[in-house]
């Protein structure tokens, strides 16, 4: 394994541990959960423990951080399972398209689905089914998604459909292709370049994410109000590099994330409410959904509720217990104040 | 065993490989490999060196490499430029200096449709030094003029560095590439300059030979006018539709090098070019090319994971630590710091590896960051052009055949040239860098 | 050395149809990437999942394919300031090092990128694109195939050097342009 953790067993040694994410180091999940979490851990074992960092993709590119993990290149990282659906294909269930909800409620509630005790299937728990090879810390999930355009304005259903979206995830490819939205894919580091010369008209993006790439001068308009789900995270480690360190570490380490929890979420709504006024002295333009009009509020709405049932039904197609994981994760939102539409609440 | 020991071993390695003649791609790989296995063991091996080359090539970012190489071929083999560098060369009434001027100038007009400075060398390489030899350069010349000239790509907008930085940092993109622009035409301005110098300094040496030469040529070129009338207008056409598609969104920068390769394609057509012949030389050179760029690339990688590892860019700032309260010193420090490791490593992997160590530092001297991408660009665009792995050089080695030591020792100079007089005049001047985005 | 070469004759043959796969795929890539902003310029719609496609299938399978051929073209870059300037008997012993230094190096990218692709296999990799899921492993054995052919190449040019008086770093020289300095 990585990181030079001399002997790793008995209590008193000091264990580096190599930590690592590919996002950038100013990535709120880095700054604000990570980096806090890690000092957490150094104050609570009094430097026992120490780590090494690496940021930006220098050690670990996005998505690679739980490979990296198993194979012991770094032993602790912020994993993004959203991005490898194809090993974690319920992790995307917190991206599902919702009424209302803001980080907080996301974040609580996708700690709650993370330590449920709750069995999904087959005697296994939700993280036990998904995560089962990971020591997992839940983080805060992102700020809502919304979508924001360069100027194109929903004023009716026809203006929706055929607008081309960069979308992040495959629940927004199923939501734009449900709601007539041409969706594009491109490299995050390309869309400033393709949205400023009009190649596309907008993406689904969360306002607190803006400044990564500099939407703040480009996105003119934007509903809020509607929600299209909130990227997660958590700080991983390799389970059986879990199981080498001593017991007081890993209480400490426990304990670290739940100090740390609250105050990165609110990063992330700090986050936006900074950049909403600078937006605005731009000339960005920001519409409550409810004051769109009725058609164009029925079409997102449909939308939404055909998005959670096709999903489900994806899962199930492949023989995951789709149903039981969007009504639990449902049911773990409404319980934290988040709202679904009505034929979502009826789901059974 | 300890860092800086390993660091040690590891550099000497380096040095006497690169010596001994070893491939460069191989180089890398072996310091990068051994490297690893003295500072970590065995077991960091396989999580490293299974996946990497994969990832470093499925890139969508990176087909402007073949397909920007795929368009020079084409057109090379259209016969386009040749007919181009002809024409100028009647313009310039047998002034050689012209071409060269005209060949960086060129090399600078490229960069604003490639993001990739080594690309564009190898492409530069192929048509432009055939023209240059035939007009009084010595090899060398041709060489170091034809990887400079490319090289600029990496500082004039596009620029995959400066999207790399931007990334790295959540700068905007966009106000990098407008930062950019003008230095970039000023390393562009100092390159011309230090081939003028050179191309005096050679002419005088072989005076008597070089004008037989250069009527020999002149001699066995006639072309039809007509031909040059169709050939202006297709090369108008491609300028056009690739700056025009670029600016107006009607495609990306990366996506333009497919529809640069595209319209290569049809001019050659339209110029009744198009055989299998036509296709197999294309092909092969531009497959010969791009694996030749992506294998050092993926060297570069796992070498750079060693160099992540073994903690070198944080030693290297600890040491400037003690004049931080002097920004001008401390920024003269880091072009230095970055001048070396973009001797030694490709510069995607010195601005991966560098940033996190160095933006703390800017952002506490309140340097501006955008500034600062634009300035390490620049230092990066030199780069290409150092040895020991000074990648637009060896494309234009790979392509022309032309020993890489040679160009390399006229590049060194044209490199230093620049890397005092550009990034001085920025740190002297930062509005240089600034103004154009706040005025925007 | 002459049953060698024509064995190596054989392998050529292999090399060559690795470069055309690439050349091919070059084509393909360009033309795909016309299409989508074609399509959505005129149509405004792109290629479901084509950036994904591209990157993932078109790039590996430019790169990979022809790079024995690329390894063996004597296109890749060295510094070759020194070499040349030494006696015949040490110039064999240095490239015999630096050939064995290169198979360690190459057999070690063949195990482990063959363990990365037999895992892939075992989790059955793949990535999203448009909603679906595209299977990605499979290009993963691109990567060992192709260093297995430039280990393949070495090994031919380790036993040219044993047999033969002249040293060389490669099996045949190269017949492009090479100029007279
Ligand atoms: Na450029
Ligand atoms: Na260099």
């Amino acid at each position: 394994g990585g990181g030079e953790s001399e002997g790793g067993g008995s209590e008193g040694e000091t264990i580096t541990l190599r930590a690592a994410t590919g996002l950038s180091a100013q990535h709120a999940w880095w700054e604000a959960s990570m980096v806090p979490w890690m000092e957490r851990v150094e104050e609570l074992t009094d430097g026992q423990v120490q780590f090494e960092t690496f940021t930006g993709g220098e050690l670990v590119s996005v998505p690679d951080e739980g490979d990296a993990l198993q194979s012991g290149t770094v032993d602790v990282a912020l994993v993004l399972p959203i991005y490898q659906p194809d090993q974690f294909p319920m992790a995307e269930v917190t991206m599902l398209p919702l009424n209302h909800s803001d980080t907080l409620i996301a974040s609580n509630a996708w700690k709650k689905l993370l330590e449920s005790e709750e069995e999904l299937a087959d005697g296994q728990t939700y993280t036990e089914m998904q995560f089962g090879d990971f020591k997992v810390f839940p983080v805060s999930t992102t700020q809502e998604y919304s979508i924001s355009t360069t100027g194109k304005e929903f004023n009716s259903v026809s203006d929706v459909e055929g607008t081309s979206l960069r979308t992040p995830s495959r629940i927004h490819e199923m939501y734009a292709a449900k709601t007539g939205i041409n969706s594009v894919t491109m490299p995050a580091v390309e869309i400033y370049d393709a949205l400023s010369r009009g190649t596309f008209e907008g993406a689904f993006y969360s306002i607190a994410d803006w400044t990564g790439y500099g939407f703040q001068d480009l996105f003119r308009y934007t509903v809020t109000g509607i929600n299209f789900g909130h990227f997660n995270a958590f700080i991983g480690m390799s389970q059986s590099r879990w199981d080498e360190l001593p017991e007081n570490v890993q209480e400490a380490m426990t304990q670290a994330n739940e100090d740390i929890f609250e105050a990165g979420a609110q990063e992330w709504m700090d986050r936006a409410e900074a950049i909403i006024p600078e937006n605005e002295e731009n000339g960005g333009k920001f519409v409550e959904f409810s004051e769109l009009d009725q058609e164009v509020q029925d079409h997102f709405n449909t939308g939404i509720e055909d998005t959670w049932t096709d999903y489900a039904k994806l899962l199930e197609d492949n023989g995951l217990p789709g149903n039981e994981v969007v009504k639990m994760w449902r049911d773990l939102l409404i319980e934290e104040g988040g709202e679904v539409p009505e034929a979502v609440m009826n789901l059974e | 065993m300890d860092n800086l020991l390993v660091i040690g071993i590891i550099l000497a390695m380096m040095i006497v490989l690169l010596l001994a003649g070893l491939y460069i791609h191989s180089v890398l790989l072996a310091s990068g490999i051994i490297g690893l296995i003295l500072l970590e063991g065995f077991g960091i091996l396989p999580g490293l060196l299974g996946n990497e080359p994969f990832n470093r090539v499925a890139s969508y970012t990176l087909t402007t490499i073949p397909l920007f190489v795929l368009m020079a071929q084409f057109i090379l083999q259209s016969g386009l430029v040749q007919d181009i560098f002809y024409m100028v060369h009647k313009v310039s009434k047998g002034k050689n200096s012209l071409l060269g001027v005209l060949t960086l100038i060129i090399g600078g007009l490229l960069g604003a449709v490639s993001g990739s400075g080594t690309a564009t060398s190898a492409s530069l390489g192929q048509v432009a030094i055939p023209e240059l030899r035939k007009h009084g350069y010595s090899a060398p010349l041709a060489g170091a003029v034809a990887a400079s000239g490319g090289s600029l790509s990496g500082i004039i907008p596009p620029s995959i560095i400066l999207i790399l930085y931007g990334v790295a940092t959540e700068t905007p993109v966009g106000s990098l590439f407008v930062g950019a622009f003008i230095p970039g035409i000023l390393t562009m301005l100092v390159f011309i300059a230090v081939m003028l110098v050179y191309f005096q300094l050679g002419k005088k040496k072989q005076q008597a030979t070089q004008e037989e030469v250069t009527e020999d040529a002149a001699a066995e070129e006639k072309v039809p006018v007509l031909r040059l009338i169709i050939a202006s207008i297709i090369a108008v056409a491609i300028v056009f539709i690739i700056f025009g598609g670029i600016y107006s969104g009607v495609f990306t920068p990366t996506e333009a090098g497919a529809v640069g390769a595209f319209v290569g394609l049809i001019a050659a057509f339209l110029l009744g070019k198009v055989n299998f012949a036509f296709f197999k030389t294309s092909l092969i050179e531009t497959v010969k090319l791009t694996g030749m760029v992506m294998i050092i690339m993926i060297g570069a990688q796992i070498f750079g994971r060693f160099v992540s590892l073994s903690l070198l860019p944080r030693r290297l700032i600890e040491w400037i630590e003690p004049i931080m309260d002097t920004p001008a010193l401390v920024l003269i420090a880091i072009s230095i710091v970055l001048f070396i490791m973009f001797m030694f490593i490709e510069g995607a992997a010195v601005i991966l590896m560098s940033i996190p160590v160095l933006l703390p530092i800017i952002v506490e001297l309140q340097v501006d960051v955008l500034w600062f991408g634009v300035f390490v660009a620049v230092i990066c665009t030199i780069g290409l052009i150092t040895p020991p792995v000074g990648l637009s050089v060896y494309a234009v080695a790979g392509v022309s055949g032309i020993s890489s030591g040679s160009i390399f020792r006229l590049t060194t100079v044209f490199a230093l040239v620049a890397m005092v007089v550009v990034t001085g005049l920025m740190i002297a001047f930062p509005g240089l860098a600034t103004w154009l985005p706040n005025s925007m | 050395m002459k049953g060698v070469w024509k064995a190596y004759r054989l392998f050529h043959y292999l090399k060559l149809i690795g470069i055309w796969i690439s050349g091919i795929a070059v084509v393909a890539m360009m033309l795909l990437i016309v299409y989508d902003v074609m399509m959505r310029t005129l149509f405004s719609s792109s290629i479901r999942g084509g950036f994904e496609i591209i990157q993932n299938y078109m790039m590996p399978l430019v790169v990979f394919p022809g790079l024995a051929y690329v390894y063996s073209s004597g296109v890749l870059p060295k510094m070759d300031l020194l070499l040349d300037r030494f006696g015949a008997g040490m110039q064999k012993a240095i490239i015999l090092l630096m050939i064995l230094l290169e198979l360690f190096v190459l057999v070690l990218i063949v195990q482990f990128s063959w363990a990365y692709a037999m895992d892939g296999l075992e989790r059955e990799i793949a990535f999203p694109a448009a909603g679906t899921l595209y299977p990605l492993y499979p290009f993963f054995f691109l990567i060992p195939i192709a260093f297995g052919m430039i280990v393949i190449e070495n090994l031919f040019i380790l036993i040219r050097n044993i047999l033969e008086k002249k040293p060389s770093l490669l099996m045949e020289e190269p017949k492009g342009p090479v100029e007279d300095l």
